[in-house]
């Protein structure tokens, strides 16, 4: 077996948590940027509105000569700072800022919103100067604030998320084994079955999406029952087919052993030899039918009909004319025909081998091979006594034979005649033979493309 | 002992009649249903061997009508058909024995001698007539005691006339009963075979009804 994909449950389950956490991450990541831009806009302005206060009060208290140090007004005033330089002069600064230039001195930096690291710590400073006089203003913030904000702001939100994901976990294990339960129904009761139970699978509500699965499933079982039901007929026909010639060969066998007279102790050992090439013939009927039942698929090739057939007749011959039959055969015309070579020399050798067979001695046989606007046509035709409508209706049937033919036959010959003409979209009709005045049987071939 | 042979498979049908011979019975072969109906109909044969996979007509259908006639001719059913509904159906339609092919020769005999004797009310297997003893298996005859040679016509006859016993059976009967068919029967040979019988086995065991025929008196059975 190869390597087995993780199973539907857990693949459902990994899907499902990981988009939910993949979703709330992303909204996360967008509330940490939309809340930080906000807030930075806000606070911005709030360092803004500050410095104008600063550099307004300036205007008027410029000169005044109390001390620089503005009082703490709040615990988190610390996390605010300002200076104000008026003429390259420290005049004011809160409790927490630099008596040096917050800025840096050198730096350029007057105006504007700058983010500037003083003594390791990260702070967001406003620089402003006066309009009219030489005031300086800076007013700074530690970035740190700003950061615990919007921290405070993201733990609210995933607080939740966190504590709510073991329970949609599980909420979600649950559904996916609820919505997967007829699946496991279903492999329950294969595994429940008995290996020769072949009828169709029936589950109470299966799901829309599984009825192609359980529909497939049951047309495999209706093909499997077929073939195992042809099968089975088949073993029981051979087997009772077979029981009549074994049955003559045990009893002429015994007739031989309890004969004292000679010569009728030969014709009981003859009996018996005929007994034993008739199972033989029997069998290899069987098998060959077996074969072409089983479908194996046919290999099909280029083959020359008119060969093949006079290949099958000169191999007959000897056998026909050691009851002076006249076996004849006529083709003007090379007959191409694409189909299994093996499957059709079985077809034609059992055709001609009927009509010499169920032929008296002397009789005539006529194979022909011809063409018929493109169809490929075999027939054989003979001067035995032919077959009555009720018997040629019968033919093919397994194991039927024509009354009184003394000749040994399985009365398989013809049911593998027509297997075979069927793999190969062949016809098969028999009549009268016009001609020779027995039985006439052609085979027609579709036209080759 | 005469019995019809139904059987299509010639070389099948051609080993149980020489087979069967040899074991002393006289053996008809026909080879259809049709024959079989009408022969059956035509000879009080001692028994029957009906294969039910006939031409023309299905064994089984011979068997169902001659009962319905009320034939009472045993019937043995040898067959290919050895499924268990098939064995009850045929035994139902009127079987009195039911065999699957293949069978031993001997087996088959000893079957039909069962039957011609259960036929006859003969529960034993050994007929006893007075002193005389008849085993139909071994083909021997004892005479107080004494073992008896006999032609196989005389046993024969003699099993005919013990599985008889106390019934008046005519010439015509006994030829039937001796002889198969294509048998050449001289007209006094039954009045031979009965001479022979009288000179082995005692002069009172087989009495003459004149203008009738020949009988075997029914006594109490020797022990």
């Amino acid at each position: 077996m190869t390597a087995r994909a993780p199973s539907l449950q857990r693949r459902l389950l990994v899907g499902v948590i990981g988009l939910v956490v993949a979703v709330w991450l992303a909204m996360a990541a967008f509330t940490w940027f939309d809340v930080r831009h906000e807030l930075d806009e806000l606070l911005d302005s709030h360092l803004a509105q500050a410095a104008a206060l600063l550099v307004a009060q300036q205007i008027d208290d410029l000169g005044d000569d109390h001390g620089i140090d503005a009082p703490s007004l709040h615990r988190y005033a610390p996390k605010v700072a300002f200076q104000v330089w008026h003429e390259g002069r420290l005049v004011l600064r809160s409790a927490n800022a630099p008596s040096a230039w917050l800025a840096g001195e050198g730096s350029g930096f007057t105006s504007g919103f700058r983010t500037l690291q003083i003594d390791g710590t990260s702070w967001r400073v406003f620089a402003t100067r006066g309009a009219e006089r030489d005031v300086q203003v800076f007013v700074g913030e530690q970035i740190g604030s700003r950061a615990d904000i919007l921290l405070a702001v993201l733990r609210s939100m995933l607080m939740p998320m966190l504590l709510g994901l073991p329970l949609l976990a599980g909420v979600a294990a649950w559904g996916v084994r609820r919505g997967l339960k007829p699946l496991r129904e279903m492999s329950d009761a294969l595994a429940a079955r008995d290996p020769r139970a072949l009828q169709p699978v029936q589950l109470a509500g299966t799901p829309a999406e599984m009825m192609p699965m359980v529909d497939g499933l049951n047309a495999l079982f209706g093909r499997i029952a077929a073939l195992m039901d042809s099968e089975r007929r088949f073993t029981a026909d051979a087997a009772h087919e077979l029981r009549t010639p074994i049955a003559a060969i045990r009893t002429q066998a015994q007739v031989a052993l309890g004969e004292a007279d000679g010569q009728r102790r030969r014709h009981a050992l003859e009996a018996t030899l005929a007994g034993c090439d008739r199972a033989t013939r029997l069998v290899e009927q069987l098998l060959t039918l077996s074969r072409v039942e089983a479908g194996a698929p046919p290999a099909a090739t280029d083959i020359d009909l008119a060969a093949l057939a006079r290949r099958t007749v000169a191999a007959i011959a000897p056998h026909a004319l050691e009851r002076r039959q006249q076996l004849e055969f006529e083709a003007d015309v090379a007959v191409p025909l694409r189909a299994d070579e093996t499957l059709l020399g079985v077809l034609v050798r059992n055709l001609v081998d009927n009509a010499t067979r169920y032929s008296p001695d002397g009789a005539r046989v006529r194979v022909r091979v011809d063409q018929e606007q493109g169809r490929a046509r075999l027939v054989v035709e003979d001067s035995g006594p032919g077959l009555d409508d009720a018997d040629r209706a019968r033919l093919g049937e397994r194991f039927f034979r024509v009354l009184g033919t003394e000749r040994a036959g399985s009365g398989l010959g013809w049911s593998i005649v027509q297997r075979i003409a069927r793999t190969q979209g062949a016809t098969v009709t028999t009549g009268r033979s016009a001609a020779l005045g027995g039985l006439c049987v052609s085979v027609t071939w579709p036209p080759t493309r | 002992m005469r019995i019809l042979l139904a059987e299509d498979d010639p070389l099948l049908g051609d080993g149980l009649q020489a087979g069967l011979r040899q074991l002393g019975f006289q053996v008809d072969w026909v080879r259809d249903g049709d024959a079989a109906a009408r022969e059956m109909r035509a000879q009080p044969y001692a028994a029957a061997v009906l294969d039910l996979g006939l031409p023309r007509r299905d064994g089984m259908d011979v068997l169902a009508d001659a009962r319905r006639d009320g034939l009472k001719t045993p019937v043995l059913v040898l067959t290919a058909r050895d499924a268990v509904p098939d064995r009850i159906r045929g035994l139902d339609v009127g079987a009195d024995d039911y065999v699957v092919k293949p069978v031993d020769l001997h087996e088959l005999a000893a079957r039909l001698r069962a039957l011609v004797r259960r036929a006859h009310g003969q529960p034993q297997d050994k007929l006893r007539c007075g002193t005389i003893v008849l085993d139909p298996a071994a083909r021997g005859v004892e005479c107080g005691g004494e073992p008896v040679t006999l032609s196989t016509r005389e046993f024969d006859l003699l099993h005919a006339l013990m599985l008889n016993a106390g019934r008046v059976l005519s010439r015509e009967q006994l030829e039937q009963h001796l002889y198969s068919w294509g048998r050449e029967v001289e007209s006094n040979a039954i009045e031979v075979h009965i001479h022979h019988l009288r000179r082995k086995l005692g002069a009172e065991v087989i009495q003459t009804v004149r203008g009738v025929g020949y009988l075997l008196a029914r006594d109490m059975p020797a022990a």
